[in-house]
């Protein structure tokens, strides 16, 4: 009965974060429109780059265009959904802790964790959003799905859970920060590894592909996952792990996260 | 399973060792022994220094809190005051839960801010005079309205509360502005509202003059007092500005370089270290002062007397209970003609301007 | 000459300690930024080994991946912050300090630039040179380092650089009008990246679109110093590349002198 108080709250207040984020939207129409527009343009040229490259082969190692299209779409859902939530933790990164306006969190009677990530609902995310389900709603009709009500109930598991994996790994390196000052470099840098997920893993050598399932596992929010669907498999590893992993980084995360709180020093007299 | 029962007994042993006696509870807020020290990681310069740093780092351990204790009793306004880089920010922010001490405890209510930090920030107000809690491009009414579903305020409670705030606050002006176009005062004003929504029971006051002119001033330290009296709040400023203390503060806790150095009413202070007077005359002919051999007619240590010359005025600082005024007058007057002449009490500027130099000497 | 060496040699040694103090962030973001290159490495890979031809479009598999990382060293060299910081002198209204200083607001920018620049160069350059030549050699079993288009690489990077800063310097002046500029800088840093064959070579896009690019000024950013380096033009073409590169240069350098002009007698006359 608390718990389910304790959501309503939550989802209460995320609410009214968002109506607060959309008017500051409006502020500044321009740059957001802009800022989106690039968003889309980017992905627009990726797809583009990878036509030229299927205009001259007939399948990539093995995968052919739709294929790559369906996985390529199904990482930038999870990813989206991260960057639409959880944005703030690159600022946490960047300058919050360093100017010591994490302060502000600390007297507020929510937890840290959700204060910080509520405060910002990153509306240039849709962009995103918007190319990856149009890239899976036009490369499904191309491929031989079994669509059954298990597979989406498993397609919905697994987005859910990727989303984790990008907010885990953000979390982990954000929290640097607490002793260090400044992580928005380290963010950055492993936050990048994500492209990897975007191409099957059998194109990478066997490092590569161990760092990216095992040490850094973007591979489970979109090859594993996305080829379970397309090619089929055991979904015991190619969603369950996705799970797992989400899992692990996540309580990773917050426990460092809240290690770090206690650490956290403030700035200034 | 004996490796058991003796940890339990030791924990209790410890338990009860810090529980509070009986009349300690009774003080809001319960400081005892508090010490803060911070790492300071240190790089020697350039490239070779960072690789260095980086392989094996070199720490220094800076003390900003040494050891500190002191209570605070339900509906005091407290002055906390000491030179910049004392240690008062660090004492705020743990008692408000932003930072854990490195040991000693702290009591506000019954509850240790960094342990039970989401309940105990409910029944506080922080306010960090350099810093905004307001959300920048918005209009500052949104502020209130997220703020009031943070801390979970009612309908009812929330209208009440605005009234209240706008009398004392005057917010109506400005309440539908963008928090960025708000001057200083305004903001500040804001910032005091937005930490007094939820009604806590203590609010803490970071600098909340700082920067900000005369007049604004005094209306900001009029709502302190209004709210103070009003609703019984315990009040708790950092400041610089010793007006703000003589205006407001029933007690002051003075501290420098991270220990407390005084504990009292101001008009204790006046009267333990206000035996220091000050003498300013301007003579007729600067050059007469040059008799003037204050060293070699009185004979007295230079904390009890001092004197400065900026070729205009000449001003004697001297200790009343060392030697009388008359004393002076007359040795003055029979060296040199005078234009003017001006004795007065030092006021609690002068007196901690006295204890910052560590001229006055405090039998604490 | 000289004279303006003396003047502005502050603002680079400026430069170089601000980069210098922030390079441990900077290894980060570029390794962040090599791990791209990497994907793309394997991934032109697999398509030179599913496709089981020799050339693609060519480019034959070295070539494409001396591509890879050659065009994002020439593009993380010859990349300028200019925009960004126009547009803050812009926004904080610091532009009106810079009228009253009897400097050069174009030189005072330019020199502090070459200051983080030459920390950039001697933290990634040699590395990823060295790296690209190893890597031909190992491949290649021949060591293939042709010297001439290197020096003609390296003149034909210092000019894009230049380009690159007095066009984004110009670019810096919308925000005038555009007010918040982030993501009128990600927008432009995305189109320039695609223009100036930073996604893939302009070679691979249809003729005529290929050739009007290769002569729009984003050309001459990334791609024509990549295909000097790769040794893909005749002489001909070289010297046709290098008087495209100036024409940009002196066309950039002049546009920005008639905004600045503009700005000044526009502030002059609004007070800011």
């Amino acid at each position: 009965m608390k718990l389910l108080r304790k959501t309503h709250r939550m989802f209460k207040l995320h609410r009214i974060f968002i109506k607060q984020d959309l008017k500051k939207l409006m502020e500044y129409k321009i740059d957001f429109l802009t800022g989106a527009v690039g968003m889309l343009l980017t992905q627009i040229i990726n797809i583009f780059f990878l036509s030229v490259i299927f205009s001259n082969i007939p399948d990539l190692d093995g995968y052919t265009f739709g294929q790559i299209i369906f996985i390529y779409g199904f990482a930038l859902i999870p990813k989206a959904i991260d960057h639409l939530f959880f944005d703030n933790l690159w600022a946490i990164g960047y300058f919050i802790i360093r100017k010591g306006d994490f302060d502000k969190y600390l007297t507020r009677p929510v937890s840290t964790l959700f204060a910080v990530t509520v405060e910002k609902f990153q509306v240039d995310a849709f962009g995103e959003l918007l190319v990856g389900i149009l890239l899976l709603g036009w490369s499904i009709p191309q491929l031989t799905l079994n669509i059954s009500a298990l597979n989406i109930f498993l397609f919905i598991i697994a987005i859910f859970f990727a989303t984790f994996i990008y907010t885990g790994v953000k979390l982990i390196t954000s929290s640097i920060a607490f002793w260090t000052k400044r992580s928005g470099h380290i963010i950055y840098m492993f936050y990048m590894i994500n492209d990897f997920a975007k191409y099957p893993t059998t194109i990478y050598n066997k490092a590569v592909r161990a760092v990216v399932t095992y040490i850094v596992p973007f591979a489970f929010t979109a090859f594993f996952p996305a080829s379970y669907f397309i090619i089929g498999g055991n979904p015991w590893y190619n969603i369950g792990g996705t799970v797992v992993m989400s899992v692990i980084l996540m309580a990773v995360g917050i426990f460092i996260w809240n290690k770090g709180v206690t650490a956290y020093e403030s700035a200034g007299s | 399973m004996t490796r058991f029962v003796s940890t339990c007994h030791l924990l209790a042993v410890i338990n009860r060792k810090t529980k509070l006696t009986e009349k300690e509870m009774k003080k809001l807020i319960y400081v005892e022994n508090l010490k803060k020290e911070f790492k300071k990681t240190i790089k020697d310069p350039g490239l070779k220094g960072s690789i260095k740093s980086f392989f094996k780092p070199k720490n220094e351990i800076i003390t900003a809190v040494k050891d500190i204790s002191f209570h605070v009793d339900k509906g005091e306004v407290l002055g906390f005051i000491g030179p910049n880089g004392a240690g008062k920010s660090t004492v705020i922010k743990m008692l408000t839960g932003i930072l854990t001490p490195t040991s000693g405890r702290c009591e506000i209510n019954g509850k240790i801010p960094y342990k039970n930090r989401k309940n105990y920030v409910k029944e506080i107000g922080v306010v960090f005079g350099q810093r905004t809690q307001l959300w920048w491009d918005l209009a500052l009414r949104e502020t209130y309205t997220v703020l009031k579903e943070i801390y979970e305020v009612d309908d009812e409670s929330y209208k009440k509360r605005m009234a209240f705030l706008n009398e004392v606050l005057e917010l109506d002006d400005f309440i539908t502005s963008p928090v960025r176009t708000l001057s200083l005062g305004q903001r500040m004003r804001a910032d005091i509202a937005a930490s007094l929504l939820h009604s806590p029971k203590v609010l803490f006051l970071d600098e909340p003059t700082i920067g900000l002119d005369v007049v604004v001033k005094d209306n900001i330290r009029k709502a302190i007092k209004a709210i103070n009296s009003e609703e019984n709040t315990t009040v708790i400023l950092t400041t610089h500005d010793l007006q703000d203390v003589e205006d407001l503060c029933g007690r002051i806790v003075m501290i420098d370089k991270g220990s407390k150095v005084f504990d009292g009413k101001i008009s204790d202070l006046k009267s333990r270290y206000g035996s220091s007077r000050e003498l300013k005359f301007i003579p007729e002919n600067p050059d007469s002062v040059k008799s003037l051999d204050f060293n070699k007619e009185f004979n007295l240590k230079s904390e009890d007397m001092a004197y400065e010359n900026d070729g205009v005025t000449f001003s004697v600082r001297f200790n009343n209970d060392k030697i009388g005024v008359e004393k002076l007058l007359n040795y003055i007057l029979s060296k040199t003609h005078v234009k003017d002449i001006n004795v007065s009490d030092a006021d609690i500027e002068e007196i901690i301007k006295g204890i910052y130099r560590s001229e006055v000497k405090l039998d604490a | 000459m000289r004279k303006i060496f003396r003047i502005y040699k502050p603002f680079t040694h400026a430069g170089v300690l601000l980069a210098a103090q922030y390079r441990a962030n900077f290894y980060f973001f570029i390794l962040g930024d090599i791990l791209r290159c990497f994907i793309n490495y394997f991934l032109w890979h697999a398509v030179f080994t599913s496709g089981g031809n020799k050339t693609f479009m060519g480019f034959s598999e070295v070539d494409m991946v001396v591509y890879i990382f050659i065009s994002f060293l020439t593009s993380v060299l010859a990349y300028s912050d200019g925009s960004y910081a126009v547009g803050e002198e812009i926004r904080d209204g610091n532009i009106a300090m810079r009228m009253i200083k009897p400097i050069r607001f174009d030189l005072a920018f330019l020199f502090q630039e070459l200051g983080e620049r030459l920390i950039t160069v001697t933290l990634i350059f040699v590395p990823l040179l060295v790296g690209v030549e190893i890597y031909k050699f190992v491949v290649t079993g021949a060591f293939a380092f042709n010297i001439v288009n290197f020096i003609i690489y390296i003149f034909s990077l210092i000019l894009a650089y230049l380009i690159c800063f007095y066009f984004n310097v110009c670019y810096g002046y919308s925000a005038f009008v555009l007010k918040n500029l982030w993501g009128a800088n990600f927008l432009k840093d995305c189109i320039v990246g695609f223009l100036s064959g930073g996604v893939i070579p302009l070679a691979f896009l249809p003729p005529v679109i290929s050739t009007i690019l290769n002569i729009l000024p984003f050309a001459a950013l990334t791609y024509t110093p990549v295909m000097l380096y790769l040794g893909m033009y005749d002489v001909p073409t070289i010297i046709i590349s290098f008087g495209l590169q100036i024409f940009w240069l002196i066309f950039f350098i002049i546009l920005q002198q008639i905004i600045w002009n503009a700005c000044v007698k526009r502030m002059s006359v609004q007070g800011g």
